[in-house]
């Protein structure tokens, strides 16, 4: 009887150290580099399609350039504190440099101001001091193209919907912004701005009760692709003509204009930011200059150059 | 004759081993871990590294010890983590937005948690919602909601020194959040052992009608419980502020179920009236180590849910082999 217990007891433990060995089975080659540079890569999550290109980019000028590259990132990007652990923890690695995405840019500032390395920010900015430099997308600039570009589909008077991203998020929240002044501009009529927290589903339902009271929208920006998706399903169901744009540029909303549903979508470059993240880590490691701030541009997307931009999204989404 | 005498030899061999397990269980299973890590990682067993962890302990450790009271009464409250993120809100608006005293700024912090608390409470025992699951699910929605409303979701940064001092400061190598975990166990511990409120929290979670029937005001103790939950929640809040220098409405989303899993790990039983203050702080040491750990060996976020996820059914396994024996007995 002891026996049977101590047994049951130990297989309990030995399971877990097996979880924690399978687990880092397959990843212990990333850590390796020993005496050759590493750069760290600290990410907002790597559960969604634009941070994976992200990783993609960050991972090609890290084979490119020769250059031992980790990338990390929490579960999911309201996992705020456990980015802070995961900055602090690759930080103890003494990498050459660390890139970060940060959720919440205010939090990440006391851990990133005493690192000895140099650090770059891509995609979302923060108020840091010794930052090296800023890679990612002039967001009000998105915004503005994408309210450009819903308004030249649309006549002037129409109605228009926004539906921005979770609430406090300051890249989302930029690109609202310049889509209304471009939409302002136009002369269209903005009836309803809602949340959807990022979520397809949540901006299939937030799209669903702004019809109830306004069923003649007549276009709708989304600040991400995700949500432009989850708006479309909305409309296609009561069987509605409304104009969506996105922003982003990820492979399903650039299937969707391929198939003529979405309209359009206004793409972030966030494989460049990845890459350009690495590239110019290694220019810092090595003494050399690094622009401050470094815009990794948006693109138009439309029916016209869908094809060409799905060929390459398919190319990294390997 | 013979018979009878194997027959004791085993029991109290049994008994022995039973005790040890269920005493040291969670602590064999901490150092086993740090075994394990120590070898697959040369960077875990340094010192920066375990000031990290320690540090990276101390809110999940300070909700945990909250935690642990209303599991005792074999109850639960899932609304710790709004409760943080509430707290944290509210003490920004008034420090850093209205410009008033940062120890006005604490206050209002604990004093919000707290009086959130004593709401799971009320709700209970009142308005006799049937199971704090309920009462404290309400909350934790109303509290999320509310931090939320209150910025209109924008985040608060640039706290006052004094605010940030127990999340941020050091005496020595050592991190004064964890060095306040410790203080706060002390406390928590001569609470639950020493005093009376403390064994009425016991005998409440072992046998609740029994508890009433012998004179105890339930109502009373369930009370307290749940505002001393709300009060950690504000305490861990304090101290999550005082690492990133922030206060962000989403802040803590979650974070009940990471201090559940360390009172479960603890040992502590989801029927009440079982667990130990010394087993929730080794209960949230063992998935402080984990995540680090697997942070150092570049092992991926969702993997990290698995095996934590794992090891509290293996805990709880534990838990019920021990309950199973005793049954037997």
């Amino acid at each position: 009887m002891i026996k049977k217990k101590t047994k049951l007891f130990s297989t309990a433990v030995v399971l877990t150290c097996m979880a924690l060995l399978a687990g880092c089975g397959g990843s212990k080659g990333a850590s390796g580099g020993g005496g050759e540079e590493r750069v760290a890569v600290v990410l907002k999550t790597l559960s969604s399609p634009y941070w994976k290109y992200v990783e993609a980019g960050a991972k090609a000028a890290g084979k490119e350039l020769g250059v031992d590259v980790t990338v990390v990132g929490p579960n999911a990007e309201s996992e705020v504190m456990q980015q802070i652990n995961m900055i602090e923890d690759q930080l103890n690695q003494s990498p050459g440099a660390l890139v970060v995405s940060p959720s919440q840019p205010d939090t990440v500032v006391p851990v990133l101001e005493t690192a000895t390395v140099p650090v770059l920010l891509i995609d979302t900015d923060a108020k840091l001091k010794n930052k090296t430099s800023f890679i990612g997308t002039e967001n009000y600039e998105a915004g503005y193209e994408g309210g450009k570009l819903l308004s030249s589909l649309l006549q002037k008077g129409d109605k228009v919907a926004i539906i921005s991203g979770a609430l406090g998020n300051t890249a989302t929240d930029e690109r609202v912004k310049g889509a209304k002044a471009a939409l302002e501009e136009a002369g269209m009529v903005i009836v309803a701005e809602q949340p959807a927290d990022s979520d397809k589903t949540k901006a299939m339902s937030v799209m669903e009760n702004i019809l109830q009271k306004n069923n003649d929208v007549k276009g709708v920006f989304a600040a991400n692709d995700d949500m432009a998706l989850g708006v479309l399903r909305a409309v296609e169901a009561k069987g509605l003509d409304v104009k969506v744009i996105g922003t982003d540029g990820t492979l399903e909303a650039v299937e969707s204009i391929l198939d003529g549903k979405l309209a359009g979508t206004i793409a972030q470059n966030p494989y460049k930011m990845g890459y350009e993240g690495v590239k110019n880590a290694l220019a810092a490691i090595n003494g050399e200059k690094v622009d401050k701030r470094i815009n990794s541009g948006v693109e138009v997307i439309t029916k016209d150059n869908a094809q060409e931009k799905l060929e390459f999204l398919k190319t990294i989404s390997k | 004759m013979s018979q009878v005498v194997v027959k004791t030899k085993n029991e109290v061999m049994n008994g022995t081993l039973k005790r040890v397990l269920s005493k040291f269980g969670p602590l064999i299973g901490l150092i086993l871990l740090i075994m394990v890590l120590t070898v697959l990682s040369p960077k875990f067993l340094t010192v920066n590294n375990v000031m990290n962890i320690a540090r990276q302990s101390s809110i999940n450790a300070l909700l945990a010890i909250g935690m642990l009271l209303p599991i005792l009464t074999a109850g639960i409250d899932l609304s710790v983590g709004s409760l943080l993120a509430l707290s944290i809100m509210m003490m920004g608006i008034v420090t850093v937005n209205m410009g008033m005293s940062p120890f006005l700024g604490i206050l209002v912090c604990l004093a919000v948690g707290a009086g959130f608390g004593w709401l799971n409470g009320i709700l209970l025992t009142k308005l006799r919602l049937p199971h704090p699951f309920i009462s404290t699910l309400g909350t934790m929605n109303i509290a999320r909601g509310i931090a939320l409303i209150v910025t209109g979701a924008a985040p608060i940064a640039g706290f006052p020194y004094a605010i940030q001092f127990l999340g941020r400061e050091f005496v020595g190598p050592i991190p004064v959040s964890f060095l306040l975990v410790i203080v706060v166990y002390v406390i928590f511990h001569i609470f639950l052992t020493r005093t009376q409120t403390g064994r009425y929290i016991y005998a409440i979670g072992g046998n609740p009608e029994a508890a009433r029937l012998s004179g105890i005001n339930v109502d009373r103790v369930l009370i307290i419980v749940y505002t001393i939950s709300g009060l950690m929640a504000g305490l861990a809040g304090l101290v999550m502020v005082g690492r990133v220098n922030s206060a962000f409405p989403l802040a803590g989303l979650s974070y009940e179920l990471d201090a559940i899993a360390a009172v479960i790990i603890g040992g502590a039983s989801f029927m009440g009236g079982v667990g130990t203050v010394w087993g929730t702080l080794i209960g949230a040491l063992i998935i402080a180590v984990l995540r680090n750990g697997l942070n150092l060996l570049n092992v991926p976020a969702d993997f990290q849910m698995t095996v934590i996820g794992t090891v509290i059914i293996a805990a709880v396994f534990v838990d019920v082999l021990r309950q199973r024996k005793s049954k037997k007995a």
